[in-house]
């Protein structure tokens, strides 16, 4: 990463991203709730909420490219605006669609984006050529992207967002429809970024991989900020312990009616072959169960019990509705 | 900057779309028009119409009435010195008419009936001619039939220099009857022998010779013009973060927005400049229509043209709350519509054309597409150079209001939605 960045984290050291109290409206649609951000210099800050929950506004906000009603935000500790060229030049974007034009190759294409950052060609030129082995697309640099697969389209988005080596980048779900190879690479990519010492603020509908990524994770929902922590924070946040799945063939009603009543019991359910618990937080919850199985003399075959996901935390804190 | 300019350039040069609009699209229209308005041009030119001679006694006896049509026929003839002194056929060589005998009137319309002839001539007993057409010959001058192309003008030919003899004639018959002695002096007959001399004398009004099918040629490059309005609009909307992608990752580039504004517009220029060329290259050297010689200028009306499209792409560009479908669609229709009343499309839309030149010019001055045709109009038909520079500044000055509404509406966006 460019010198930049060390200076401004020696005068605000934590401080990559800070917004404060914004509220942005379309019309009398509130997107924007006074919603508030902090993502720390150096972190992968991922970002959580259902389809409509504000999280692209948000980074719209951020990056100047929408105006807002209410509000502050800085970048890097500098109020963060449409002329802030300064700034600009340590950020770096890749949006969710893929914007690259489709009449260059791949190597003027990363060429072409880098230059809006880097204006000398022989600064530029190595800047390239790293770009094209981060993402490996070096034995297609002569191609253009209609030639390209889904997977590859992707890795050429990401190269040009990043082949400037900014010091703050934005992920906008930059694994939409890839294979899981490719998303594994793009994955490991984005850490060796931040193992370089960009910040990146990461959002996607992909649990595991915010999960897998993410040092810190926010979740909002309709404009505001609702929890924010790691991955084990979050968890710890909601009353939930293990989901236990029993596989049984021979539970009778009235047992299934004893184990919803027992307290550690959130929700049970049963489909005539595998009995689903979802389970309060709990020392014993699992012995406790099966000795209300044992009690019901039903059978037991397959079980297992697997803590609560980052899934579970999004479900319990945004709810189960379908949204658009 | 450099760099977006070069890369809008490859850009511009690489989009299929674009070049089949500006550089396939003129080429092929200019092709059928060639094609298609070749015939007119022929309506223009003399050609040697098919007539019969009443070979009667009146015919007969009037050697110099036969040496005068023979010449006409391109025949060779014992009188032809008498003929050379008319300065009929001598001044141009061509021949008006071919000639079939028949004996009398009657038989001379049998021919007529048959289609052998369009028409006979007959000499009075005084030697006078008289010409009779054809029903059929009548009619197709007066539909202006292309199966007869130039019939209507070598008729008024052959009818002028027919006119033109029997006076020359009927004077030198008076004279002698007054005056015999006049037969004597040598400066008589040198006046009869040049009598349509003063009469009819070919002046030139137009820088050049009217050539009927090249305003349709210049109402095709007036539209190809309007055309490359597309670039313009495609390179701004490609800076617009609430249109593209591309917009989103350009906005927030450290690049200031007029700066890639400006590499795209002087890229876009650039490439319609270079298609015009290529088109107006194709229609003067392999479709032959003319520029009045005026080559050189006619690349500098290029260039104006290009840019006033461009600023008008612009303009058309920066329209707010408008998606870039819409701004394309929009650019066909303005091209399509405003070329109406350049007349590309017709005999209607040229009827429509000169009614706005004659009733409501002011409606043809703030059309540029009529604007780009009267720059290569003013070159093909003005000595000098006023009218062209005048055309220029017109444009230059559209572009100016152009760019200028473009600019404002560019740096008051700030999305609301994207």
């Amino acid at each position: 990463m460019n010198g930049n960045a060390a200076t401004t984290a020696a005068t605000t050291p934590a401080e990559a991203v800070k917004v404060s109290g914004l509220v942005k409206r379309y019309g009398d649609l509130v997107a924007l709730d006074y919603f508030d951000l902090d993502v720390h210099a150096g972190e992968i800050f991922g970002l959580l909420g259902p389809n409509g929950s504000g999280k692209t506004t948000a980074i719209n906000c951020i990056l100047a490219l929408l105006a807002y009603d209410a509000g502050t935000i800085r970048v890097f500790g500098e109020p963060m605006t449409p002329t802030s060229y300064a700034l600009k030049r340590r950020i770096g974007v890749v949006p969710q669609n893929v914007a690259v034009f489709k009449e260059l190759t791949v190597e003027e294409n990363i060429d072409y984006f880098c230059s809006l950052y880097v204006p000398r060609r022989a600064d530029r030129a190595p800047l390239v050529e790293e770009a094209i082995d981060f993402v490996d697309l070096r034995g297609f640099r002569k191609f253009r992207p209609g030639k390209l697969s889904g997977g590859l389209l992707r890795r050429l988005n990401i190269a040009c967002g990043i082949a400037h080596k900014p010091d703050l980048i934005f992920f906008d779900e930059p694994t939409v429809a890839v294979d899981p190879q490719s998303r594994n690479a793009i994955l490991e990519g984005i850490e060796r970024l931040n193992r370089a010492g960009a910040t990146v603020v990461y959002t996607s509908h992909y649990m595991e991989e915010v999960e897998q990524i993410c040092d810190r994770i926010l979740i909002m929902d309709h404009g505001r900020h609702l929890a924010l922590g790691t991955a084990d924070e979050l968890k710890g946040m909601i009353d939930m312990g293990e989901r236990i799945s029993v596989e049984t063939l021979d539970l009778p009603d009235p047992a299934l009616d004893r184990i919803r009543t027992l307290p550690f019991v959130i929700e049970a359910a049963y489909d005539g072959r595998e009995l689903d618990v979802r389970c309060r937080r709990g020392d014993h919850n699992l012995v406790d169960l099966l000795t209300a199985l044992r009690e019901a003399r039903a059978n037991v075959g397959h079980l297992t019990s697997r803590p609560p996901t980052l899934n579970d935390v999004f479900l319990e804190l945004t709810g189960k509705a379908l949204r658009d | 900057m450099w760099t977006t300019f070069l890369i809008s350039l490859k850009v511009s040069l690489r989009n299929r779309t674009a070049l089949f609009w500006m550089l396939l699209f003129p080429i092929v229209l200019a092709t059928m028009f060639n094609g298609m308005l070749g015939g007119l041009s022929d309506g223009y030119e003399t050609r040697p119409v098919p007539m019969v001679v009443v070979a009667d006694a009146n015919w007969n006896k009037a050697p110099v009435t036969r040496a005068f049509v023979d010449a006409l026929a391109g025949k060779a003839s014992d009188s032809e010195a008498i003929v050379e002194t008319t300065g009929t056929t001598g001044a141009t060589g061509q021949t008006l008419l071919t000639v079939t005998e028949a004996d009398s009137p009657e038989d001379a319309r049998k021919l007529l009936a048959d289609g052998t002839a369009k028409g006979y001539l007959t000499a009075d007993d005084g030697g006078r001619l008289a010409i009779t057409l054809s029903r059929a010959a009548v009619s197709a001058i007066a539909a202006g039939s292309t199966s007869d192309p130039g019939l209507g003008v070598s008729v008024a030919a052959l009818n002028t220099v027919t006119d033109l003899y029997n006076r020359a004639d009927a004077v030198a018959r008076r004279t002698l009857a007054d005056n015999p002695q006049a037969a004597l002096s040598r400066s008589f007959w040198n006046a009869v022998g040049s009598a349509g001399t003063p009469m009819t004398r070919e002046v030139s009004l137009t820088n050049a010779k009217p050539d009927a099918t090249a305003r349709y040629f210049y109402a095709l490059l007036a539209m190809n013009c309007l055309m490359a309005m597309s670039y313009a609009v495609g390179a701004v909307n490609a800076t617009q973060a609430n249109l593209s992608a591309l917009g989103i990752r350009r906005t927030v580039a450290p690049l200031r927005r007029s700066s890639q504004l400006l590499a795209g517009f002087l890229a876009c220029w650039l490439c319609s400049f270079a298609a015009l060329l290529i088109a107006l290259a194709y229609i003067r050297y392999v479709c032959g229509v003319g520029i009045g010689g005026h080559e050189p200028q006619a690349v500098l009306a290029v260039a104006v043209a290009s840019f006033m499209a461009n600023s008008a792409g612009t303009l058309l560009g920066a329209i707010p709350k408008l998606s870039a479908d819409a701004k394309t669609a929009l650019t066909s229709a303005i091209s399509c519509a405003l070329s109406l009343f350049t007349g590309l499309y017709g005999g209607f839309a040229m009827q429509l054309s000169d009614w706005i030149a004659r009733n409501a010019p002011a409606l043809g001055l703030i059309n540029p597409a009529q604007q780009v045709v009267n720059l290569f109009y003013s070159l093909m038909y003005y000595d000098g150079y006023g009218p062209f520079v005048r055309t220029c500044v017109t444009l230059l000055a559209m572009s100016a209001l152009f760019l200028a509404g473009g600019v404002a509406l560019l740096r008051r966006q700030r999305y609301e939605h994207l």
